[in-house]
C-alpha cells in the first residue's frame, strides 16, 4: 500500500509540479525523499533555496511523513535541528494529505509564522516584539545558508 | 478473607450492643468493623458484567431521551464524561452546537450519475459499491478505510471519536461505529469494544478502575465528592486504595500530603537504604535482630532483653503497670545550645532535618511493614487456625469471629497509623517557633500515642496470646483450658473495641484539623495546657485530675475507654 501510494504521488509531482517546490527520492530508497522549497517572495526568505528531508513511515499514508529542514532556517516554528512544528505533520495529519500539500503548507508557514505555538520561543518573542529585527536576521540567515 | 471484607465495608458484622462503645457523636463510617450499624457505603464495586450493564443502561437512557442512535449516544456521553443528566441538559440547550462539535451531521445524498469514484487516499478508482463513506459522503475504498481504522485503533482511545479522513470534510463528520465494525479484524473489533468499556470508566468522573493486580473490577462513587477529596475504597479483591489519587488508602491524611510524602520518600530512598537496614542491634547485647513479628514489642532471642523496636528503649518503660511513659511517637528536635561556627551549625541543621525526616519515615515504614505482616497473618489465622481452634474448643467458627475482627482492626489501624506519620511530618513543621502549632502538635501526639499504644496491646494479644492458645490446643496431651481461652476472648474483644475508639478519635481530629482545637474544647477546661502535664497526660488508664485542653480531652476519652473496658465484660460474653 505505502509504496504504491508513494509511486503515485511521485508520478503526480512529475506530471504537475508545484510552482515553488520540487521533490523526489534521494537515492534508491523510495521511502526517503529530498525536496526543495523556494523562499516565498513576500517573505524574508525570498531568494533562498531550502532543502527538506522527507522520511515515509512504513504505514504511510495512515501515519504522517517525517519532514525536516536540512538548511538552517531562522523561524519561530523551526528549530536548530530542522524540526518543523506544523499541525498537519502531527495530530492533524490525514491520509488524504499528500507531500505536495505538505510542502505548500510549509511554504505558507514561511510567509506566516505561528508565534503563538512556537518551537523556538526566543525567535517567537522577537517576531512579536521587534518584527524588523526578526526580518533582518531571517534575511541574513537566508543569505548565509540558503543561497549559492 | 472475603467474609471479613464485608464487615470492613459496612460494619454489619457487629452486634447491636456494641453501640455502647461508640462515641455519642459518632455518625460516620470509618471503614472498619465496629464503626456503625447502618451500612452507609458511598461507593459500589462493579464487576465486568455490572459495568457492561451500567454502561448499557446509560446508553439506553440517552438514546431514548435524545432519540439518537447508539453511536451518537456514545459520543455525546463521552463528551460529557458519562454524566447522563448533563448530557440531556446540554443537548437540548445547545442542540446544534453539540451536534456540530461531535461531527454528527445529516446524511448527504449519494452522488448520482457516477458509478465510479476516486479514492482520495490511494488515488485509484473503484465502483461505488466497493467504497464506503460517512454521512458526509466522502468516499474511500474499503482497503484505505481499513488502514485508516486500524491505525486509529492502534493509537488509543481517541479512535472512539474517529472522523472522516477527507481534508475536504469541513464539518469533520464522525465515522459510524458500524463502519468500524464492518471493516475491522476480529481482534480489532474486540479492541474497539474494550475501548468502549474503558471509556465508561476512564472518561467518567464517578468511576475508577480497581488498582489491584489482575483485578478487572471498577469502583463507582455514589456521592458528590468535592474536587480532590480523598475517599478510601475497598474492592472485592480486597485491594484498598484512594478513589481520588489512586494511591493506597490513606484516610485521614489528604491526597496532597500523601503525594508530597511519596515524592519525599523516593527522593530520600537512597539515603534511607543504608540508614534503615533490615536489622537493628539489640540495645543490650548488640546482636543483630530481625523483626519477625508485627508488634513493636521485641524480645532478643539471645539475652532475652525486651525492648521497643522503634525507640530501642526498655519495654518496661512502655507498659502502664510501671506508670511508665511511652514516648515512641514523640520526636524531640535535639536542641543544642552553645558556641557554634556557621559551618557546624549548617551541618547540624542538615543533620537535624535528616534526623527529623528519619524519625517520621522510620515509623511510617515500620507500621507499613507491620501492616503487611498483619495482613499475611490475618489471612493465615482465618484460613488455617480458626477451623482447628473451632474443632478443638468445640465452638462454632461463627463464635470465633472476634479473632477475625481483631485482625481486621489491626490491619486497618496500622494503615491509618502509618499515614499519621506523614501527616505529622508536614503539619507541625514549625512547632519550634509557633506556640499554637506546638500545642496542636502536642495534642496530636497525645492522640496518636493513645492510638498507637492501644494498637500495640491489641496486636500483641492477637499475635502472641492467640499463638499460645493455638499451640496449647494443638498439644492434645493436656486438656484445653477453656477458662483461659474465655479470658483471652474477653480481653481481645475489649482491646479491639477500645482501639477502634482511639482511632476514631484520631481520624476525626485529623480530618477536622487542629485549627479550632481551642474552640472545640473551650468551656471544658481552664487555659493552661502547659507541657508540665505531659507526664501524667499520656497514661490513660491512670488518669488523675489534670488540666489543659489535652487533659480535658483525655478525661472525656478516658471515661469512654474505661467505660468500654467495663462494658465489654458484660456485652461480649457468650
Amino acid at each position: 500500500m505505502a509504496s504504491k501510494r508513494i509511486q503515485k504521488e511521485l508520478q503526480d509531482l512529475q506530471k504537475d509540479p508545484p510552482t515553488s517546490c520540487s521533490a523526489g527520492p534521494a537515492g534508491d530508497d523510495l521511502f526517503h525523499w529530498q525536496a526543495t522549497i523556494m523562499g516565498p517572495s513576500d517573505s524574508p526568505y525570498a531568494g533562498g533555496v531550502f532543502f527538506v528531508n522527507i522520511m515515509f513511515p512504513p504505514d504511510y499514508p495512515f501515519k504522517p511523513p517525517k519532514v525536516t529542514f536540512q538548511t538552517k532556517v531562522y523561524h519561530p516554528n523551526v528549530n536548530s535541528q530542522g524540526s518543523i512544528c506544523l499541525d498537519i505533520l502531527k495530530d492533524q495529519w490525514s491520509p488524504a494529505l499528500t507531500i505536495s500539500k505538505v510542502l505548500l503548507s510549509i511554504c505558507s508557514l514561511l510567509t506566516d509564522p505561528n508565534p503563538d505555538d512556537p518551537l523556538v520561543p526566543e525567535i517567537a518573542h522577537i517576531y512579536k516584539t521587534d518584527r524588523r529585527r526578526y526580518e533582518e536576521t531571517a534575511r541574513e540567515w537566508t543569505r548565509k545558508w540558503a543561497m549559492g | 478473607m472475603s467474609d471479613d471484607d464485608d464487615s470492613f465495608r459496612s460494619g454489619s458484622g457487629m452486634d447491636e450492643e456494641d453501640d455502647d462503645f461508640m462515641d455519642e457523636d459518632d455518625d460516620e463510617d470509618y471503614g472498619f468493623a465496629g464503626a456503625e450499624e447502618v451500612p452507609k457505603v458511598p461507593y459500589k464495586v462493579l464487576s465486568k458484567e455490572d459495568l457492561d450493564a451500567a454502561r448499557r443502561r446509560a446508553l439506553r437512557e440517552v438514546m431514548s431521551v435524545l432519540e439518537v442512535p447508539e453511536d451518537v449516544a456514545v459520543r455525546v456521553l463521552r463528551k460529557y464524561k458519562w454524566d447522563v443528566s448533563r448530557v440531556q441538559e446540554e443537548w437540548f440547550a445547545k442542540y446544534d452546537q453539540v451536534r456540530e462539535s461531535l461531527g454528527v451531521i445529516d446524511e448527504e445524498p449519494t452522488p448520482s450519475g457516477r458509478d465510479q469514484e476516486h479514492c482520495l487516499i490511494c488515488f485509484e478508482s473503484y465502483p461505488l459499491c466497493e467504497m464506503r463513506a460517512a454521512a458526509c459522503k466522502h468516499f474511500f475504498c474499503k482497503e484505505c478505510w481499513r488502514g485508516y481504522i486500524s491505525n486509529a485503533l492502534a493509537s488509543g482511545m481517541a479512535c472512539l471519536d474517529l472522523r472522516c479522513p477527507s481534508t475536504e470534510c469541513k464539518r469533520k463528520a464522525c465515522v459510524p461505529s458500524s463502519l468500524v465494525m464492518e471493516l475491522a479484524s476480529p481482534e480489532e473489533q474486540a479492541k474497539y469494544a474494550a475501548y468502549m468499556i474503558r471509556s465508561y470508566v476512564e472518561d467518567n468522573a464517578s468511576m475508577a478502575w480497581c488498582t489491584g493486580k489482575n483485578c478487572e473490577n471498577a469502583i463507582e462513587c455514589l456521592i458528590d465528592r468535592g474536587p480532590n477529596e480523598p475517599m478510601d475504597v475497598i474492592c472485592t479483591c480486597s485491594t484498598t486504595f484512594c478513589f481520588n489519587c489512586k494511591e493506597e488508602a490513606h484516610r485521614p491524611v489528604s491526597c496532597e500530603t500523601v503525594k508530597k510524602w511519596i515524592q519525599k520518600n523516593s527522593a530520600e530512598s537512597e539515603n534511607m537504604n543504608w540508614i534503615l537496614a533490615n536489622t537493628k542491634p539489640c540495645p543490650k547485647c548488640s546482636r543483630p535482630i530481625e523483626k519477625n513479628q508485627g508488634c513493636m514489642h521485641m524480645t532478643c532471642s539471645q539475652c532475652r532483653f525486651e525492648f521497643c523496636w522503634l525507640c530501642q528503649g526498655d519495654w518496661k518503660e512502655h507498659g502502664e503497670r510501671t506508670g511508665g511513659f511511652y514516648a515512641c511517637n514523640r520526636f524531640e528536635t535535639a536542641k543544642k545550645k552553645g558556641e557554634y561556627d556557621d559551618e557546624a551549625r549548617r551541618r547540624d541543621n542538615a543533620k537535624a532535618s535528616l534526623e527529623r525526616y528519619m524519625h517520621f519515615f522510620e515509623r511510617f515504614d515500620a507500621h507499613s511493614k507491620a501492616r503487611e505482616k498483619a495482613r499475611v497473618d490475618a489471612g493465615k489465622v482465618s484460613k488455617d487456625w480458626l477451623e482447628q481452634l473451632a474443632d478443638i474448643t468445640k465452638t462454632p467458627t461463627s463464635q470465633l469471629k472476634f479473632i477475625n475482627e481483631a485482625w481486621n482492626q489491626i490491619v486497618e489501624c496500622r494503615r491509618q497509623l502509618k499515614w499519621t506519620y506523614a501527616y505529622g511530618y508536614y503539619a507541625f513543621d514549625n512547632a519550634d517557633r509557633d506556640n499554637d502549632v506546638a500545642r496542636q502538635k502536642f495534642f496530636f501526639e497525645f492522640l496518636q500515642g493513645d492510638a498507637e499504644r492501644s494498637l500495640e496491646r491489641l496486636h500483641e494479644a492477637a499475635e502472641k496470646d492467640l499463638g499460645m492458645h493455638v499451640t496449647r490446643a494443638r498439644n492434645q496431651a493436656e486438656p484445653f483450658d477453656v477458662e483461659a481461652f474465655q479470658t483471652f476472648r474477653k480481653n481481645l474483644i475489649g482491646l479491639t473495641d477500645v482501639t477502634a475508639g482511639f482511632f476514631n478519635k484520631l481520624v476525626k481530629q485529623l480530618e477536622k484539623g487542629f485549627g479550632n482545637m481551642e474552640a472545640d474544647y473551650a468551656g471544658q477546661v481552664d487555659e493552661d495546657p502547659g507541657p508540665s502535664t505531659s507526664a501524667d497526660v499520656v497514661d490513660v488508664s491512670k488518669a488523675g485530675p489534670s488540666t489543659g485542653p489535652a487533659a480535658a480531652a483525655k478525661g472525656r476519652r478516658t471515661k469512654k475507654a474505661r467505660g468500654g473496658e467495663e462494658d465489654m465484660e458484660q456485652v461480649r460474653v457468650l
